[in-house]
């Protein structure tokens, strides 16, 4: 597909920031800053690839970073008040992140809802069920105890890869994140899943023509459900990253992602006029916000000026993609009257 | 060809929407091998036909056999699986996605775990291309395309169905005329092969020219079936519009035309053109007559006459109202030149449906209504009574919302809302489109009193019967041109037909 921002162009625009911010940055070019980005943006990266489906079909899911807290919370009770074993709660949490999405989709396929509306909504109700199954509000004491389940905290386990291969004797090698390969494994399933399967197709049918989907016998409801269950287990697998990091879990977590899972899936192509994307866009989108704000905070930028230009970022991308599609619209309309004559 | 068992059969259809009947007790069959014209007026009840038959409608009441089976209602899936087929007026592809996978469009081959056969894929693709010596790039996105080229995408999407039946809703529509040959040679080919097909046109040249058997559709229902062979064009024109305006329209007694109204120039257009819409078009428009702009689908009249308003710009040519250049930017100094506008789309451009009567009259007079920085309700509700009152708008309830009227009390009090501003021209885009017979008249009765009253007032309609009915003048656009305008009174509907259709025959 031609006629988008080609992926090669996305990482180009990657090099040239990572390029950037090294020479201008200190301490920017060092294993440690990499680490970070692969540590700190491997689940920002799982987001905006669970987001890039619910805009595939020409939808949004704003409910996202408040799934991330619910799934958070569920995870920290089922441990530390039931004393549930880690490899029973990651599969619930999973289905718990996935009946969260689902319901976005069966409010907006059977009650016709706005997506804004709908998982605007959900986001607060999501959100406000968070708080009141907190375990830290509910049982007292457990404020400070941390979550020592070693299937969940196993999940921040980082491979010195480069000792391994004996590479770090030449460079400073980072150690590399559990997290970061959970992403890729994300990615390689999503991308296949979008890419090479009836369902992705269907997908990318739905949000390009859906009433054509319709009556190619599609069924459009059932694919729009499916997409915001992807979302709400791409928001599941983030909130585990998040908990095992933390070994615990707020009230707060994830609040406010659902801005950047979006900022970076429309940086990497998915296109809000629904039916175009891939995969691979939103997990560069991710990491290269993520080198944007760690080179900015490097360079000694305040915090707020920092989320000024999250949102400058996210209004140039949106613009952007607005460009493409008028001007996909005009060369249709110029293809119409010039074949009448 | 008789002998054969119907392959599609429907009987005793009917849909009505609210209390308008758009199709009532339809009997309809195809035979393998036939090609069966379906024809009549906007409004006639053809696409909703074809709606039912492809399940994209559920039908009031009736049902639909293939192969003498009975077939699922209203299920889209289920009439593909069957083997019925529908080559849609508008397109209905998905624009970013590849050819290859519009073809396959909700039934690519697959492997285990749902992943699709890419390989498989191609190859019957590529088999059919090669079958029906078509040619055409299947990893393009389909949206690149010229229009010819997507009519052929869909037209291999009915293909690779192996369908016994295919739909084709008016399928010349934006096609040139070489594109059109090409189209009629795929018919002939798919009818040897034994496929049924039901071929929907406004252009009588291409029924004669690839059809076997013709229905003519009026008001809702099937008025004749016959071979074609066995009747000719005249007849076909009489029962498409019906006995009496037929017979209104050969006898000279049809109300009284004004061409050229009152001589008087309101609009002069000059050489009007947008890039890659609308071109060259000139025309003038005088007071006291109506000018009626026909066509197809897609010829941009809407285009054209959206751009005269101001809710678009042109890019060339000059725009004169009384004599003077004017330079029209926006819908509001397209009022401050008193041009009213009523769009094709009732609903979603032109009315309040949950406000009132009286409140939907005064939107575009609101400035009349003002006593300082207030409106006055009284004066309003004055105002609303005497129009309801001119316009017989039933029921004659100003309180009333306007979602609660029928189609065609809701289009009068949408013209009323321009006359009350005494535009001095009116243009109205397909004013009568989902009315009944009896507001039609009433609506043709308001717009002949307006033009009495000096108005210049264009009516864009591609309802024949209503352009022989209102016109004083009628300009003939095709893909983006006027190709011609005649004096009403001196043309025949015949004729308009072949303009339209762009054909010389």
């Amino acid at each position: 597909m031609k006629i988008r921002f080609s992926s090669a162009a996305l990482l180009l625009f990657f090099a040239v920031t990572l390029a950037f911010f090294s020479v201008s940055a200190p301490r920017f070019a060092t294993a440690s800053t990499v680490e970070n980005l692969m540590s700190g943006y491997a689940f920002v990266a799982i987001l905006a690839m669970g987001q890039a489906w619910p805009i595939l079909v020409r939808g949004i899911d704003l409910s996202i970073g408040a799934i991330v807290g619910l799934v958070g919370m569920i995870v920290f009770d089922l441990s530390l008040i039931f004393s549930v074993p880690g490899y029973v709660i990651l599969p619930l949490a999973l289905l718990a992140g996935a009946l969260a999405g689902a319901l976005n989709g069966v409010l907006i396929v059977y009650l016709h809802l706005q997506p804004f509306i709908a998982t605007l909504a959900t986001l607060a109700a999501y959100r406000g069920l968070t708080y009141s199954i907190s375990g830290r509000q509910l049982v007292p004491g457990l404020t400070t105890t941390p979550i020592r389940d070693p299937w969940i905290t196993g999940i921040e386990t980082y491979f010195d890869l480069g000792g391994s291969i004996g590479l770090s004797r030449l460079i400073n090698m980072p150690w590399f994140p559990l997290s970061f390969f959970i992403m890729l494994a994300v990615f390689a399933l999503l991308q296949v899943l979008l890419l090479a399967t009836r369902f992705g197709r269907d997908t990318c049918a739905t949000g390009g023509n859906a009433e054509a989907a319709r009556l190619a016998g599609i069924r459009v409801g059932a694919v729009t459900i499916a997409a915001y269950a992807i979302s709400g287990i791409c928001a599941a697998i983030a909130a585990l990253i998040m908990v095992a990091r933390f070994t615990t879990a707020t009230e707060a977590l994830g609040s406010g992602a659902e801005l950047t899972a979006i900022a970076a899936a429309v940086i990497g192509g998915v296109s809000l006029a629904g039916g175009v994307g891939s995969m691979f866009g939103p997990a560069i989108g991710a990491f290269l916000l993520g080198a944007i704000l760690i080179g900015l905070t490097l360079q000694g930028v305040p915090q707020f000026v920092q989320q000024i230009i999250t949102g400058v970022i996210l209004l140039a991308a949106v613009g952007y993609d607005r460009l493409l599609v008028l001007r996909r619209q005009r060369k249709l309309e110029t293809a119409a009257t010039g074949a009448g004559r | 060809m008789n002998a054969d068992a119907p392959v599609l059969r429907g009987v005793g259809l009917g849909k009505t929407y609210g209390n308008l009947a758009a199709l009532a007790d339809a009997d309809f069959t195809v035979r393998p091998g036939e090609v069966r014209a379906l024809i009549g007026s906007n409004g006639a009840g053809k696409s909703t036909l074809i709606k039912i038959l492809t399940g994209a409608v559920l039908p009031t009441r009736g049902t639909v056999e293939i192969e003498g089976q009975a077939a699922p209602l209203g299920d889209p899936l289920g009439m593909i699986r069957r083997g019925v087929a529908c080559i849609y007026q508008h397109s209905n592809l998905a624009p970013a996605m590849s050819v290859l996978d519009n073809i396959y469009l909700g039934r690519q081959p697959t492997r285990a775990l749902g992943i699709v056969d890419t390989g498989r894929q191609r190859r019957e693709a590529l088999d059919l291309l090669a079958r029906h010596d078509i040619d055409i790039d299947l990893d393009r996105p389909v949206g690149s395309l010229p229009t010819v080229k997507q009519k052929e995408v869909e037209i291999l999407k009915a293909l690779a169905l192996d369908a016994r039946v295919i739909l084709m809703d008016e399928p010349t529509g934006w096609l040139a005329a070489a594109d059109v040959a090409r189209l009629h040679a795929t018919v002939r080919a798919l009818k040897a092969r034994g496929v049924g097909i039901v071929y929907i046109s406004h252009v009588l040249d291409e029924i004669f020219a690839v059809c076997d058997t013709v229905t003519i559709m009026r008001d809702g229902r099937i008025v004749a079936e016959s071979d074609v062979a066995a009747i000719d064009r005249p007849t076909v024109v009489r029962l498409m519009v019906g006995d009496k305006l037929a017979g209104e329209a050969s006898g000279a007694a049809l109300q009284q035309r004004h061409p050229r109204g009152t001589g008087v120039v309101r609009m002069s257009a000059r050489d009007l053109g947008k890039r890659g819409v609308f071109g060259g078009v000139s025309f003038d428009l005088h007071a006291g007559e109506i000018f009626c702009l026909t066509g197809l689908i897609g010829s941009k009249r809407t285009e054209l006459v959206r751009t005269l308003f101001g809710s678009d710009r042109f890019d060339t040519g000059t725009l004169e109202i009384d004599g003077r250049p004017a330079d029209i930017r926006s819908p509001q100094s397209g009022m401050a030149h008193g041009i009213g506008f009523v769009p094709e789309d009732r609903h979603r451009e032109g009315l309040m449906l949950d406000m009132n009567v009286t409140e939907n009259l005064a939107m575009a007079t609101l400035d009349r209504h003002r006593r300082g920085p207030l409106l006055s309700r009284g004066s309003m509700a004055r105002a609303g009574r005497q129009a309801i009152d001119e316009l017989s708008v039933r029921p004659p309830d100003g309180g009333k919302l306007v979602r609660l009227l029928s189609g065609g009390n809701q289009q009068k009090v949408l013209v009323g809302k321009w006359l009350g501003r005494n535009p001095r021209i009116l243009i109205l885009d397909e004013p009568t489109v989902g009315v009944d017979v009896g507001a039609k008249a009433e609506i043709y009765a308001i717009l002949r009193r307006a033009r009495g009253e000096g108005a210049a007032i264009l009516v864009v309609s591609s309802d024949l019967e209503e352009v022989m009915t209102v016109a004083d003048r009628i300009g003939v656009m095709v893909s983006g041109r006027l190709v011609a305008t005649h004096d009403a009174g001196a043309v025949t509907q015949e004729q308009i037909v072949r303009e339209i259709g762009g054909g010389t025959a």
